[in-house]
C-alpha cells in the first residue's frame, strides 16, 4: 500500500576515534505515516536522522531516497529534495519576525537583490490559515511562546513544501495541551500524504500518535513494530533490554514538622517584571513537594534565590525556624542539597576529575576531608568518599580520575545527585534532576529521592516533566506568571487540570 | 562668517573617512564580528592609495590600488578570524599592529624617508565643482569643490542603508550575526556571509584610506589613520550599526575635528586642541550609556525591533 519513500541499508556512523553512534541500520520509512524511532539518550537515533539530514556524513552505507540512491552533503540538499527537519534546538533568528524566519534562505527578490515582500507574505500568511496555526506574521521570535516557535519551524517546512518532516523530540518543551494540538496538525499533516518521522523517548506520545515504531539500542535498530496492541511495557522492554517500573512505588508520605520554608517571597527585574510574585511555600520532613509550570514563569529565580545566587526583593526563607536568606552560600550549603538543572555548567566542573566533582561543596565542609591542618585537603579523604559515592550511586567510570565529561549524561547526574545526597538529610533542592537522562537513570535517580525522603528529608523538586512530578511529590504545586496559583494532591489531580493552571488558568476554571 | 564656512567645510572632510570606515564596520557589526582591524586597513589603504597614484600617476590607479590594500589586509583577517577561528581581537590587533609596521617600513625602504611623504608626483583626487551652485555666494562655498569621494560617500551611506535592511544580503548578514547555527541550518553558509562582510568592512575603509591620503591631504605619514578606525568603531557602537546614524554622527565627530584645528591658532596648546575628537566621543560614550540606562526596558525593545 505505501510506497518506501527513504530507505536505509547498513548505516554506519563511527565518530573518530571509536564512538559507534549508528551500528549497521536497516530502516524502511514508507510514505504518508507517523513513523516514531524511540530509544534512550545516546540509542543514535538523533545521529541518524542527522546522516539522512546531511548535518553529518555517514561513515558507510547507503541512502535511498524514492528509491534512488542519494547523499546529502548538506541540509539545503535535503530540503531540496523534500526533506525538513525541525531541530531539537530551534532553528530560528530571535530578533526577526515570523515572516522574516520563515523566507530566510529562499527569498523572494526583485531588481538588485532587492527583497520583494508581497507575494511570500500572502503565502505564508495562508500557510498559517490553512494550517490553524495561529500566528502572527510580524510578531518577533523573542515575543512568542515556545510553543509557537514551534509552529514556525513547521511553517518554515511548510513554506518550502517539504514531504517528510522529521521532528526531533519535540514534545519536550510542551504543555500537555500543547502537545495534543501538535499531535492533531502532525495527524492532519499525514493524511494530506505527507510522511513524519518522529522522534522521541516519551513512549504514552509514541503509541498515542504514530503507525510505525522503530526501537533503537546503542546504536543498533531492535525492531520495527507496526502500532497496534502494543504496550508501554513491550516497547520499554525492547529500548533497554530489561523490564523497568514507569511509576516508582513509594508509600505514602508521612510529613513531620516543617522543614524548609519561604514567605512572601517577591523580586522584580530591571525591567520591573514581577518574576517572584509573594511567593510562600513549606515542606515538611518527609515529604516531596513538586513545583509544575512552564519555564520562565519564576522557577529558576525561586531556586536562585533559595541558593543565594539572587537576592530576592523582599520576603524570608527559613530552614528548620533559622532564616538563611541573608547567608551566604556556603553558610546555607551547611543546611542543604542542591541539585541544579544546568549540570554541565553549574553541577560540575566539566573537565575535573570525578575525585575533584564528587568532593566539591564537601571540601568546605566535611572535617574528613582535611587533614590536621584545616587548610589542606586530604587526598586519601577525598579518594575514600569518591569510592563510597561511585559505590553507593552505581557511578559507571573506568578511574576516579578521569574527567567527569567523559562519562554518559547519566552517569555524571548520578555522581552529583550522590554528592549532594551525602551533603545534607535535611531539605533538599532539586531543580530537574532527570532532565535529558536515560530511562535507567531516571529510574535510579527518582528511587534515591524516594529514599531520602522516607528518612525524613524535604524535598523540593522543581521539575519541567508532568510524569515525574506526579510520580514522586506528595503535594504539587503550579507555578504562574512569579505566583504560586495552585496547591494540589496528586492522586487527585490530573495532568490536564496541572497543565491548565500551568498556562494561567484561575482556580474554578478547569471543569 | 568666514570662519564658520571653514569649520563647516572642515567638517565635511574630516568627516568622510570616519563615515566611509564606519560604514564598512557595519557590515561587520552585523555579523557580529568584533572587527577592530578597521584602523590598520585604514592605513594600509592609503599607504597603497600614494604607493598607486605615485608611481602611475593616476589618481583612477590610486584609488583602486587603496583599495586593494583594504581588501588584503581584510582577506587576512577573514583567513584567520573565519576560517581558522582565531579570536578577533587579537588578530585585529595583530592585523594593526602589522600595518602601522609594515607601512613605515615600507615608507622608509621605498621613498628613504622618516615621518612623511610628500610629492608633486602624487596625483590626489579631482574637486567636483557643482554647476550653478558653485556661483551662489556661500551656499556655492559651503557645498562645491570638494574632492569628488565626498559627494560619493554621501550616496554610499543611503545605498548601505538600503544594502543592510532591504535587500536579501542584508537579511542573510543580520541573521548570521544574530545565530550563525540557524543560518546554516535553512542552508546559507554563515562562513561565506562573514567573509563578504570583513571584505566589504576591507573595501570600504580602503576607500577611507584613500580619501586620507589622496583627499584630505595629499601625503601618506607614518600612522597617519591616527586612531579614527577606533572612532569609527565607537561611533559604530554608538548608533547601533544605523547607517543613517553613523552620518550623523560622522559629521559630529568632522565639527570637533574642524573645531579642534581652528582652535589651533589661539592661545590653546596644540596638543589639547587634537584632544577635542577624542573628547567628544568619549563625552558621546558617556551620555549613551547613561541615556540607556535611563530606558533600558525602551531601549531592549528597540534592539529587538532591529
Amino acid at each position: 500500500m505505501a510506497d518506501p519513500i527513504i530507505s536505509i541499508k547498513s548505516l554506519l556512523k563511527i565518530y573518530p576515534p571509536s564512538t559507534v553512534a549508528v551500528d549497521g541500520v536497516d530502516l524502511v520509512i514508507n510514505s504518508g505515516q507517523i513513523h516514531a524511532v524511540i530509544g534512550e539518550n545516546g540509542a543514535g537515533k538523533s545521529t541518524l536522522m542527522k546522516v539522512i539530514y546531511g548535518l553529518t556524513a555517514k561513515t558507510d552505507g547507503e541512502i535511498y531516497i524514492n528509491n534512488k540512491k542519494t547523499h546529502f552533503s548538506n541540509p539545503q540538499e535535503a530540503v531540496n529534495a523534500g526533506i525538513g527537519m525541525v531541530h531539537q534546538e530551534f532553528m530560528l533568528i530571535p530578533n526577526y519576525t515570523v515572516y522574516e524566519n520563515v523566507i530566510l534562505g529562499t527569498e523572494p527578490v526583485g531588481r538588485f537583490n532587492i527583497l520583494k515582500k508581497e507575494q511570500s507574505r500572502k503565502k505564508v500568511r495562508q500557510l498559517i490559515e490553512e494550517y490553524n496555526l495561529n500566528l502572527q506574521l510580524d510578531s518577533i521570535i523573542n515575543n512568542i511562546s515556545v510553543a509557537a516557535q514551534q509552529k514556525v519551524e513547521i511553517l518554515k517546512l511548510l513554506y518550502r513544501d517539504v514531504n517528510v518532516l522529521i521532528l526531533d523530540e519535540p514534545t519536550a518543551v510542551l504543555t500537555p495541551q500543547e502537545i495534543e494540538d501538535l499531535f492533531m496538525r502532525l495527524k492532519k499533516l499525514r493524511d494530506e500524504g505527507r510522511t513524519i518521522i518522529f522522534i522521541s523517548h516519551k513512549l504514552d506520545e509514541v503509541l498515542d500518535l504514530s503507525d510505525i515504531i522503530t526501537v533503537m539500542r546503542k546504536g543498533k535498530k531492535i525492531t520495527t513494530l507496526e502500532n497496534k496492541n502494543l504496550s508501554k511495557a513491550d516497547l520499554a522492554r525492547a529500548m533497554i533490554g530489561r523490564d523497568v517500573v514507569f511509576t516508582v512505588k513509594k508509600d505514602k508520605a508521612s510529613p513531620k514538622d516543617v522543614v524548609f520554608s519561604v514567605s512572601n517571597l517577591k523580586y522584580k527585574n530591571e525591567q520591573g517584571i514581577k518574576l517572584l510574585d509573594n511567593i510562600s511555600l513549606e515542606v515538611r520532613a518527609g515529604e516531596i513537594v513538586g513545583v509544575a509550570g512552564i519555564e520562565g514563569n519564576g522557577q529558576y529565580e525561586l531556586v536562585r534565590s533559595i541558593i543565594g545566587l539572587l537576592t530576592p526583593d523582599s520576603g524570608e526563607i527559613k530552614i528548620n525556624d533559622k532564616r538563611i536568606d541573608k547567608l551566604n552560600i556556603l553558610d546555607r550549603r551547611k543546611e542543604m542539597a542542591y541539585v541544579p538543572q544546568d549540570r554541565k555548567n553549574t553541577g560540575s566542573a566539566q573537565e575535573l576529575s570525578l575525585v575533584d566533582n564528587s568532593i566539591m561543596t564537601h571540601h568546605r565542609i566535611n572535617k574528613n576531608l582535611s587533614g590536621a591542618r584545616d587548610y589542606i585537603l586530604s587526598r586519601r579523604g577525598a579518594r575514600d568518599l569518591t569510592d563510597k559515592l561511585i559505590n553507593k550511586f552505581e557511578v559507571i567510570s573506568e578511574s576516579k580520575s578521569q574527567p567527569i565529561k567523559s562519562l554518559s549524561g547519566g552517569n555524571q547526574q548520578r555522581l552529583i545527585v550522590g554528592r549532594e545526597f551525602m551533603l545534607s538529610d535535611n531539605f533538599i533542592l532539586l531543580d530537574n534532576p532527570t532532565r535529558g537522562l536515560d530511562v535507567g537513570s531516571i529510574e535510579f535517580i527518582q528511587l534515591e529521592i524516594i529514599k531520602k525522603r522516607d528518612q525524613g528529608a524535604a524535598v523540593l523538586l522543581i521539575s519541567a516533566d508532568l510524569d515525574e512530578l506526579f510520580g514522586l511529590s506528595d503535594r504539587l504545586l503550579v507555578i504562574h506568571e512569579g505566583k504560586i496559583i495552585a496547591d494540589k494532591d496528586p492522586t487527585k489531580t490530573n495532568k490536564e487540570e496541572i497543565g491548565a493552571y500551568m498556562l494561567g488558568a484561575e482556580a474554578g476554571d478547569y471543569r | 562668517m568666514n570662519l564658520l564656512i571653514e569649520l563647516i567645510r572642515s567638517t565635511f572632510l574630516a568627516a568622510v573617512p570616519i563615515l566611509l570606515a564606519s560604514l564598512g564596520g557595519t557590515y561587520t557589526y552585523y555579523a557580529d564580528i568584533f572587527n577592530i582591524a578597521m584602523e590598520g586597513m585604514m592605513l594600509i589603504g592609503a599607504f597603497t592609495a600614494v604607493l598607486g597614484s605615485f608611481f602611475s600617476g593616476s589618481w583612477v590607479i590610486g584609488i583602486l590600488s587603496g583599495i586593494a590594500g583594504g581588501l588584503f589586509t581584510a582577506l587576512i583577517f577573514t583567513v584567520f578570524a573565519v576560517y581558522l577561528k582565531t579570536d578577533e581581537f587579537v588578530t585585529g590587533i595583530a592585523l594593526n599592529l602589522f600595518a602601522l609596521g609594515g607601512t613605515t617600513y615600507f615608507l622608509r625602504q621605498i621613498f628613504s624617508v622618516k615621518g612623511a611623504f610628500t610629492s608633486s608626483k602624487i596625483i590626489p583626487l579631482p574637486d567636483w565643482n557643482i554647476p550653478i551652485i558653485e556661483n551662489i555666494p556661500v551656499l556655492g562655498e559651503l557645498l562645491s569643490g570638494y574632492p569628488f569621494l565626498v559627494y560619493i560617500t554621501f550616496l554610499i551611506a543611503v545605498l548601505v542603508e538600503i544594502h543592510i535592511f532591504k535587500t536579501k544580503f542584508g537579511l542573510r548578514l543580520r541573521a548570521t550575526g544574530e545565530d550563525d547555527a540557524a543560518v546554516d541550518s535553512v542552508g546559507i553558509k554563515s562562513d561565506i556571509i562573514k567573509s563578504k562582510a570583513i571584505l566589504l568592512s576591507g573595501f570600504y575603509c580602503g576607500l577611507a584610506g584613500v580619501f586620507l591620503s589622496l583627499g584630505y591631504v595629499n601625503l601618506f605619514a607614518e600612522n597617519m589613520s591616527n586612531g579614527r578606525g577606533w572612532i569609527s568603531l565607537a561611533v559604530i557602537i554608538l548608533t547601533r550599526g544605523r547607517p543613517l546614524g553613523l552620518l550623523f554622527m560622522a559629521l559630529l565627530f568632522g565639527f570637533f575635528d574642524g573645531l579642534g584645528l581652528a582652535l589651533q591658532n589661539t592661545f590653546i596648546p596644540s596638543q589639547f586642541t587634537q584632544m577635542v575628537p577624542y573628547l567628544a566621543t568619549l563625552a558621546a560614550l558617556f551620555f549613551y550609556s547613561r541615556e540607556k540606562k535611563k530606558s533600558k526596558g525602551e531601549s531592549k525593545n528597540e534592539s529587538m525591533a532591529v
